[in-house]
């Protein structure tokens, strides 16, 4: 009996610290993904069935645990449009329209699987805790549970790489555990600065079956901003960053 | 021998094409930012237009026509965008071309929409002089507080429209904590003959300007206006996301010294001078399945009252009658002109609804929206209901097919407007 209280109590003073270490793998993870404040380039590719592809090249600036901007480049009928997140709020700046318009994570400002949460992402630790962790053969399987109900995916199980901190799988769940979406991260590159990450992120659905978003990643390098440059004023101005 | 090694090279280009079809890559130096920039749209809108002979607006704008119960009308327009970047200088030039074939001939117009010039000293502060939008309010349909824009159609809220000759500037300062950013947007709006001659009376010069807040994650904005061209007004609107997917957001206006020109049955014109509030209340909800809802109530406190509005066909209706007695269209031109042009705005009266129902990408075909659009007039319960297919086939073409139909009893707005339907296509190019 007292061999049992004593495990008992051991693990319950050591859970506090599984946590901390589960949360400082997926930081980890977090950190291996970009730099804390950074901009990158990204095109974003929508694949239909019938092969028929519509692609969109987005600028993204991105600093600290809760600010990211993504202007459109491409295509011309895109060109000039500018989303802004500051923690859960998210605008869309239409330039014909002329003023941001609140969107939300759930929305999806170029079609396809890819939502605004997906494209206006913010740090996984930032608004999942670890739930668990399963310990694989060469992976961790970490089960992320969102910190609020505003976060787009209730629940994600992310597979990381053990060896270099990296996901590569993340299935995003509803709150009863139904698979939304899968996202894939492929082709590990250095991007220079000590950046090493998967450079193609690819997503298909069980709800839009055959289709397949594919965003590739370049350009990400370190760099600090302002705070002003995330403000709704700042979003028409956003292509002075480049 | 030869058919077999063709049918290899034949099978090795078919599946080196499809592996090359599914390799995509990204090349950094085909984006490169250029200094200049020339872009916008190239349309082609096609309306036929279903006349309704026996309303008071037809009888007003249309009492000569000889066609029959529709008529056709072709579109060509043109949106150009010039601008040029350099440093902390900016300068942009859009343009808009109508040419219209109609049942009374051809026309054209170009209207100069923007043309301005900014300078950025710093990331937190942003200096403007020339031609542009301010574009001022939260709602889809209607801005109560949009002091110093021009209405927004409700049928087609993001169209392009023309500004103002100001002079502004942007001063931006973010904060840590529940209050997250304050900017402030000082406006001097000069009225002379020859600029800004169409917002209100002439030789002054206006002022006034925007403090925008996110507070407590909520969009916040304070407005004025004072300076004489028009009587001073204060507005305040704000937006903010309740969950993921929904959003609420209102606006309210406030002219103490309002004056609306009201015609009486004489056919003469009074000013009526009172206190004007509007507000508008409005939500927008995404359901799981992709449906957006997009709902506005707009109270009007400058529009007209049902007998106002009444009084006003009572005057079309005589002119009418005058003119198929006499010929004289005089009395039918004086209506149609500046001095009623209130009565015949967007939203001429006081209490509206706004619904729209998209629907995104349904069956799974990507880049198509079917929505349904309706404007209720609640005053008189007419009303004008506008289903509209949006389909982007292929990159940069955007197709919109929409029908707008209008119903209401005799004497209600809509039910008095000269069509009784409007079916038209829009082709648009961007490049």
């Amino acid at each position: 009996m007292k061999r049992v209280v004593s495990v008992f109590f051991i693990s319950f003073l050591l859970s506090p610290v599984f946590a901390t270490d589960n949360t400082q793998l997926l930081k980890q993870v977090d950190r291996n993904l970009n730099p804390e404040s950074f901009e990158s380039y990204r095109k974003l590719i929508n694949i239909e069935p019938n092969g028929r592809e519509k692609e969109f090249v987005l600028f993204t600036v991105k600093k600290g645990k809760d600010k990211v901007a993504a202007l459109f480049i491409s295509p011309a009928s895109e060109k000039g449009r500018s989303t802004l997140r500051l923690d859960e709020n998210m605008w869309l700046y239409i330039p014909n329209i002329g003023k941001p318009v609140r969107i939300t994570s759930l929305q999806s400002v170029v079609g396809g699987v890819f939502n605004n949460a997906d494209i206006l992402r913010l740090d996984y630790a930032e608004e999942y805790d670890v739930a668990k962790v399963e310990d694989l053969e060469d992976e961790y399987l970490l089960y992320l549970k969102a910190k609020t109900n505003s976060v787009a995916y209730d629940q994600l199980k992310m597979w990381a790489d053990k060896e270099q901190s990296l996901p590569n799988k993340i299935e995003c769940l509803t709150e009863a555990s139904i698979l939304i979406k899968t996202i894939y991260f492929k082709q590990i590159k250095d991007f220079g600065g000590g950046i090493v990450r998967p450079s193609v992120i690819e997503t298909d659905s069980p709800l839009h079956q055959g289709y397949k978003s594919v965003m590739i990643f370049a350009g990400i390098k370190h760099r600090e901003f302002k705070d002003e440059v995330f403000t709704l004023p700042f979003l028409s101005n956003l292509e002075s960053l480049r | 021998m030869r058919s077999t090694i063709l049918c290899l090279i034949l099978l090795n280009l078919l599946v080196s094409g499809l592996s090359a079809q599914e390799e995509h890559t990204f090349d950094l130096s085909k984006i490169g930012k250029k200094a200049f920039h020339f872009g916008g749209y190239l349309e082609f809108r096609p309306v036929l237009f279903g006349l309704d002979r026996d309303s008071w607006l037809y009888k007003l704008n249309l009492y000569d026509l000889e066609e029959g119960e529709t008529i056709a009308e072709y579109n060509f327009n043109a949106l150009l965008d010039f601008s040029y970047e350099k440093g902390i200088v900016r300068a942009k030039i859009r343009t808009n071309t109508d040419i219209t074939k109609s049942f009374s001939g051809w026309s054209y117009e170009t209207t100069l929409y923007e043309a301005f010039f900014s300078v950025k000293p710093s990331l937190s502060l942003h200096l403007d002089i020339g031609k542009k939008r301010m574009k001022w309010g939260k709602g889809y349909a209607w801005n109560p507080v949009a002091f110093i824009d021009r209405s927004k159609n409700p049928n087609d809220p993001d169209l392009a429209l023309e500004g103002f000759v100001v002079l502004s500037m942007d001063y931006i300062k973010s904060f840590k904590g529940k209050l997250k950013t304050i900017s402030l947007t000082p406006v001097l709006m000069p009225v002379y003959d020859h600029i800004n001659s169409d917002f209100g009376e002439r030789n002054k010069l206006n002022f006034g300007g925007k403090a925008y807040f996110l507070f407590y994650d909520t969009d916040i904005d304070l407005m004025f206006l004072s300076g004489g061209s028009m009587p001073a007004r204060y507005g305040i609107d704000f937006s903010r996301n309740m969950t993921s997917n929904f959003e609420i957001h209102g606006e309210f206006a406030y002219i103490p010294g309002y004056s609306k020109k009201v015609i009486d049955r004489s056919g003469s014109i009074t000013e009526e001078n009172y206190t004007s509030t509007s507000y508008l209340l409005g939500f927008r909800y995404l359901t799981r399945i992709n449906t957006t809802f997009i709902f506005e109530y707009f109270k009007n406190g400058s529009g007209y009252t049902f007998n106002q509005m009444e009084n006003f066909y009572f005057l079309i209706e005589q002119a009418y009658q005058s003119y198929l007695l006499t010929g004289d269209n005089s009395q039918l031109n004086f209506l149609a002109g500046a001095a009623t042009q209130d009565y015949r705005t967007f939203a001429p009266m006081q209490e509206y609804l706004y619904l729209r129902i998209s629907q995104k990408e349904p069956w799974d075909i990507l880049y198509f929206i079917p929505s349904f659009t309706s404007i209720i007039n609640l005053t008189d319960k007419s009303f004008s209901l506008a289903p509209e297919l949006l389909y982007n086939p292929i990159t940069n073409l955007e197709l919109r097919a929409k029908i707008t139909v209008l119903l209401g009893k005799d004497g209600s707005e809509f039910g008095e407007k000269q069509n009784d339907f409007r079916l038209e296509f829009r082709g648009r190019y961007y490049f």
